[in-house]
């Protein structure tokens, strides 16, 4: 059993899911789902189709190199049956993707970064600009500060003292 | 083209109705599928079937013809699919071939347009129909295949074929 990659979007394709198209130059093209097949009869590249990995590799939306896609590479020779090693793989599996998941979200969260200055300015201006859809323009003029001070106030819970009487 | 249309529907829709019958009750909803994409008349999605009596196939080998006739599928109602054998007659050959034209031969279907479901539960399909010679026997008249096929021969015992075939998918 091997898990292939989608030609088009490159997700995995999983036993039993897809289609084959094996072109006359004997290039096999597997596919996910009819979703990619259909793209690809249309003749679309998938480098321009803005869900598919190639594309967010491309334009730099998600992680290109790292060590962990070392792991995942396709390997020709079949290997000796070792208990040990069957145990340890699957173990190193989930420790892989851990690491690959979050090395990802760190890179999203860098491609993300630089924000902060740009929303206040914006904010600001928003507020300067439109405040009269939340206040009337004559009530500012009236009252320069219309925000009341905080008052704490204790709320008493006659309720609660009932019920732990029951 | 129009007036072509309704009748190339009707015909595979008719194949379909006849499979519906067959088929268990999950691929009940593919046909269905299938038959309302052939209503919706989309230009891009082609109905792919089996090959039949009059249908034009690709010779892959030497053996001398270059375009083939079917003129019955051996087994199957509807007709060949993928690895199974058929009858032909030869309508283009080349000139100094084992085969000559019109000629009656007997072949086997290496590539068909049609999906053949794996036994892992994938589909395969390729781009072309395409024929090898065989004689009555099952062995094979040229001495090269060319292109791609498929495995499924071997479990039709038509080992002689994937042994000369250039790539098998």
């Amino acid at each position: 059993m091997r898990l292939e990659k989608c030609w088009f979007c490159s997700s995995t394709i999983y036993p039993g899911h897809g289609i084959q198209f094996v072109r006359n130059d004997a290039k096999i093209f597997r596919f996910c789902r009819s979703k990619c097949h259909k793209n690809f009869k249309m003749k679309r590249n998938p480098r321009k189709v803005k869900w598919t990995k190639a594309y967010r590799r491309l334009h730099g939306k998600d992680m290109t190199q790292d060590s962990t896609f070392e792991f995942e590479r396709k390997r020709n020779r079949p290997e000796r049956y070792d208990r040990n090693i069957a145990e340890n793989t699957l173990k190193a599996i989930k420790k892989i993707d851990k690491v690959r998941v979050d090395r990802e979200a760190k890179h999203h969260a860098l491609r993300m970064k630089g924000k902060k200055a740009k929303e206040q300015r914006e904010a600001a201006k928003e507020l300067e600009q439109s405040i009269h859809m939340v206040k009337a323009p004559t009530a500012l003029q009236q009252e320069p500060s219309f925000t009341l001070p905080k008052v704490k106030v204790q709320v008493s819970n006659p309720q609660e003292n009932r019920l732990m009487e029951e | 083209m129009t007036a072509f249309f309704p009748s190339k529907c009707a015909t595979v829709g008719r194949s379909l109705w006849g499979s519906l019958g067959n088929n268990s009750s999950g691929l009940l909803r593919a046909s269905q599928e299938m038959i309302t994409k052939l209503s919706c008349c989309n230009f891009y999605s082609q109905q792919r079937t089996f090959i039949q009596m009059r249908t034009n196939l690709k010779v892959v080998d030497n053996s001398g013809a270059k375009r083939v006739m079917c003129i019955q599928a051996l087994k199957g109602k509807k007709g060949a699919r993928l690895g199974d054998t058929i009858i032909a007659s030869v309508k283009e050959a080349q000139p100094r071939g084992k085969v000559k034209k019109g000629e009656v031969v007997y072949g086997v279907v290496v590539r068909a347009a049609m999906q053949r479901g794996r036994c892992d539960g994938s589909e395969i399909k390729f781009d072309d129909n395409a024929v090898v010679l065989v004689n009555k026997q099952g062995e094979p008249i040229g001495t090269r295949v060319f292109g791609p096929v498929p495995h499924e021969l071997r479990k039709k015992k038509h080992v002689k074929i994937l042994t000369l075939a250039e790539h098998i998918a």
